[in-house]
């Protein structure tokens, strides 16, 4: 025993009072157990990884070698089963313009809210937008055919589509815009207004120059986004053969031959649904990239704001 | 055990020869060796990035959480180092205690915060009743939290958790107590307090007080262990340092150059 | 002029929650909230009784255990990000589960029904009604072949509610003041312990809001699910059993109620169901967490 002041009584938890290396079962299980966590929490990830890569694999797998440039950009009405350039280009046409909609109407509402809305309107704002967010898209399809396809007597077609998506993809840029807006450095905010700018020239000559690279993110996330829906346009749109010739004409997306085929019993619709899938996963995984890479080189800027 | 190494029958904790550096090959402890006697409390003092956290934290492997810090030396605890590769910085934590500059109480009841060290080991409920008791004492907050344990701890003012911090800490029954400027977020009165607690606490175990206040340092502590840029510059008797200090570095730093 | 313009804003700033309101006006108008006879009883026959039961059983037998699953993965994975990976290695890691949630429902879909549904339908599923045999309504029969059913629709919905929970747990351990994470390993406990006794206690409303949103995320998945489950309007007759789902259910028969307005109020008077559980869900979810961050707007 150490000859150290021993007016301390046992202490209680440990083998001997002050041993620092100590085996009890107790100790030993506490260490151990902590250790184990830290071993089978990391695994974990395996749970997110694997499916991934595994979804990667099988669809390149089932895709790639029956993949031809042909096939891609195809636009043969009467095959319509084996190529895939009708489906491709319709779904640019769509998501260009939903985005387009979107923007206009998510960029206008998300600054407003930031910038110009009196507090309690602003809240109520953002409250609708976070709602929108959590809304399942096929409520949204069917905001698109009761007053669109039914009650505005569009019928199923390509503008009915279109406009549906816009719906569930503005609130991302809205949010997003607003996010971009209110993080606005104070200071660069009343330096600009102090010197004699109204708040639409401040908007437009200092806000959105700073907060274009993140809303830019937002936009292609909300592009990420609406490229991999299905629900809103199957419901909304007839599929056709061909690429939308004008706003009222039938449309098919990559989303909605995979959805037509992936049951089929006929190898060769399989195959097709695969090879729009292939196509679907590689333009959203570029995306997705793209969102990281604008993320990331934001953030360098962002940092240089704050000095 | 490193057995061949422990001085026997004398300072409960002892540094030997500690430098301790960052990932950045700073190096932020250069060389320290100092002990700290039974029932005495050093404060340790020095200007802004002397080190004297980085001292205290490396007194209980907290310095372990701060990646990429390397640490070479050694830091004996009755005889043991902590530092050794067989011994679990948890056990190292529970003999050596840790307060922090802002009161970190848990956001639950006041019982529950003081019984934390010991549920941890699973103590029988009647022991944690009286540690429990035991420890509010020493640590001056017994009389006026008795009548309600159950309270929330977060309803005490800044100063009464602080307190309530030193009694988490103390029921464990540590032998040192290790203190990070536990004053600097606390009002004169509630300073006070916290200074007559710790007079009651060195008669019976080891304090270590980092603080920046040197009125604070000549109030409380027996010995001062004066830092500067990593290095141990002085240690000895409060009134010797404060009156009759033999560097000029530490001159300075006592006459207020370098606040 | 200041004041003009800013009251101005008020439209466009509310544009989002005019499409809720439009959404609510169409669904109530379509339907003509006409509760039909035995609306929520179990019995499915278009144009004889119209009893959503099977479905809204079907939502919540598929929902609640995905739920679970990837509320217990998502914690694992939240506790191994802030606390026991490097910080390097975690922030090379989660990106990979933020990419789960980048993933479209209908390839999910067609991976679930071609590439891992045999799995389920003839090897996991037999397994386990095997050896669970003796709990009722969790042994044989196993189901088909494809594998179509709860066990496949659970499992896609845990991945597709993961990048959700894992997100929330995550930031609200973040958000934990390194004081009190420091506090508490200054006592002597391990960090599993500090995680369990002091950080997820500190973080419970952050957990929680994880639970409501992603069990909306699961509540609301519509084309997934319906590639899956096999889309037979009935309560699964055992765990491997097809059955439906509301979002499924609306997603599919709306093609056949063409012209048959009765059939359409049903489907939206379903819609309403589906978006007041949503609503609820959301609104509760958000309430516990008020703080908006970019990662937020990312993948929720």
């Amino acid at each position: 025993m150490r000859s150290v002041d021993a007016t301390l009584p046992p202490v209680p938890g440990i083998a001997s009072a002050d041993v620092l290396i100590d085996r009890s079962a107790r100790t030993r299980f506490r260490l151990g157990f902590d250790r184990a966590m830290g071993w089978l929490t990391p695994l974990l990830f395996l749970v997110a990884i694997v499916p991934i890569l595994d979804m990667v694999y099988y669809v390149s797998l089932k895709a790639v070698p029956h993949l031809t440039w042909t096939i891609i950009t195809g636009t043969n009405p009467y095959e319509a089963n084996v190529y895939l350039g009708v489906p491709l280009y319709t779904t640019f046409y769509v998501i260009g313009l939903a985005t387009a909609i979107a923007v206009a109407l998510g960029l206008f509402g998300g600054i407003a809210t930031a910038e110009l809305l009196p507090e309690q309107w602003a809240n109520a704002a953002r409250t609708g937008a976070n709602l929108l967010v959590g809304t399942p898209s096929i409520i949204i399809g069917y905001l698109g055919y009761l007053g669109f396809v039914l009650y505005f007597g569009w019928g199923p077609v390509f503008i009915a589509g279109v406009v549906t998506l816009s719906f569930f993809m503005t609130p991302y840029v809205f949010r997003t815009a607003d996010l971009a807006f209110s993080s606005i450095p104070r200071h660069i905010r009343e330096a600009a207004l102090g010197s004699g700018a109204g708040p639409s020239q401040y908007i437009v000559r200092v806000g959105l120059p700073i907060a274009f690279p993140q809303v830019l993110t937002g936009v292609f996330l909300a592009m990420a986004i609406g490229i991999g829906e299905t629900a809103p346009l199957v419901v909304t749109m007839q599929p056709g053969v061909l690429v939308p010739q004008n706003l009222f004409s039938p449309a098919k997306t990559l989303t909605m031959v995979i959805w037509e085929n992936f049951q089929s019993p006929l190898a060769a619709n399989q195959v097709l649904a695969f090879e729009a899938a292939f196509l679907l996963l590689v333009i959203v995984l570029a995306l997705n990239v793209v969102v990281r890479v604008i993320s990331a080189r934001y953030q360098k800027r962002l940092e240089g704001l704050y000095q | 055990m490193n057995a061949a190494a422990a001085p026997m029958g004398g300072p409960v904790m002892s540094v030997d020869h500690l430098t301790v550096t960052a990932k950045t090959k700073k190096v932020l402890l250069n060389d320290i060796s100092l002990d700290f006697p039974p029932n005495s409390l050093t404060a340790v003092v020095g200007p802004s990035g002397c080190g004297k956290t980085t001292l205290v934290r490396s007194l209980n492997r907290m310095t372990e959480l701060t990646p990429g810090l390397r640490v070479k030396g050694a830091v004996y605890y009755l005889g043991q180092n902590i530092y050794d590769r067989r011994v679990n910085p948890v056990l190292v934590r529970r003999r050596i205690g840790m307060v922090f500059q802002r009161p970190t109480v848990f956001p639950s009841s006041i019982y529950a915060n003081a019984s934390f060290g010991l549920r941890l080991v699973h103590e029988e409920e009647e022991k944690v009743d009286v540690a429990v008791r035991h420890a509010l004492t020493r640590a001056g907050l017994w009389d006026e939290v008795k009548d309600d344990l159950d309270r929330p701890a977060l309803s005490l003012s800044g100063g009464q958790q602080q307190r309530l911090c030193i009694a988490r800490a103390l029921a464990v029954e540590p032998r040192v107590l290790l203190m990070d400027e536990p004053s600097s977020a606390l009002d004169p009165a509630a300073t006070q307090r916290l200074e007559a607690t710790m007079e009651h606490l060195k008669e019976s175990m080891v304090l270590v007080l980092v603080t920046h206040n040197v009125g604070q340092a000549a109030r409380v502590s027996d010995r001062v262990a004066f830092l500067h840029t990593g290095r141990l510059i002085e240690v000895g008797n409060t009134d010797e340092i404060l009156e009759r200090p033999k560097d000029p570095l530490t001159q300075q730093f006592i006459t207020g150059r370098f606040l | 002029m200041l004041s003009y313009l800013r009251y101005s804003a008020i439209a466009p700033g509310l544009i989002p929650s005019g499409i809720i309101v439009a959404i609510v006006i169409a669904l109530v108008f379509a339907s003509k909230l006409t509760l039909l006879h035995n609306f929520f009883g179990f019995n499915w026959n278009p144009t004889l009784s119209w009893g959503i039961g099977a479905f809204v059983a079907g939502s919540f037998l598929t929902a609640i255990p995905a739920l679970a699953f990837s509320m217990l993965i998502g914690l694992g994975l939240a506790v191994a990000s802030t606390t026991y990976l490097p910080r390097l290695v975690a922030s090379l890691l989660d990106p990979f589960v933020d990419l789960l949630a980048g993933i479209p429902s209908v390839i999910y879909g067609i991976w679930g029904f071609i590439v891992i549904g045999p799995y389920f339908g003839m090897t996991i599923n037999p397994w386990l009604a095997d050896h669970l045999r003796l709990i009722p309504w969790f042994g044989p029969p196993s189901g088909n072949t494809l594998g179509e059913g709860l066990p496949l629709a659970i499992f896609l919905l845990t991945l597709m509610a993961l990048p959700i929970t894992t997100l929330l747990i995550r930031d609200s351990l973040r958000a934990v003041p390194r004081d009190l994470w420091e506090s508490g390993l200054a006592l002597g406990a391990t960090r599993w312990e500090v995680l369990r006794r002091v950080a997820l206690p500190y973080a419970r409303r952050g957990v929680m809001s994880a639970a409501f949103l992603g069990f909306g995320r699961a509540f609301g998945e519509t084309v997934a699910v319906a590639m899956v489950f096999g889309s037979t309007a009935v309560i699964p007759s055992n765990f491997y059993g097809t059955g439906y789902t509301l979002a499924a259910a609306m997603f599919e028969l709306v093609d056949s109620s063409y012209g048959n307005f009765q059939f359409l109020a049903v489907l939206t008077e379903m819609a309403l169901v589906l978006l007041a559980i949503s609503l609820a869900v959301n609104i509760i979810g958000r309430r516990l967490v008020i703080r908006l961050s970019t990662t937020e707007v990312a993948g929720v």
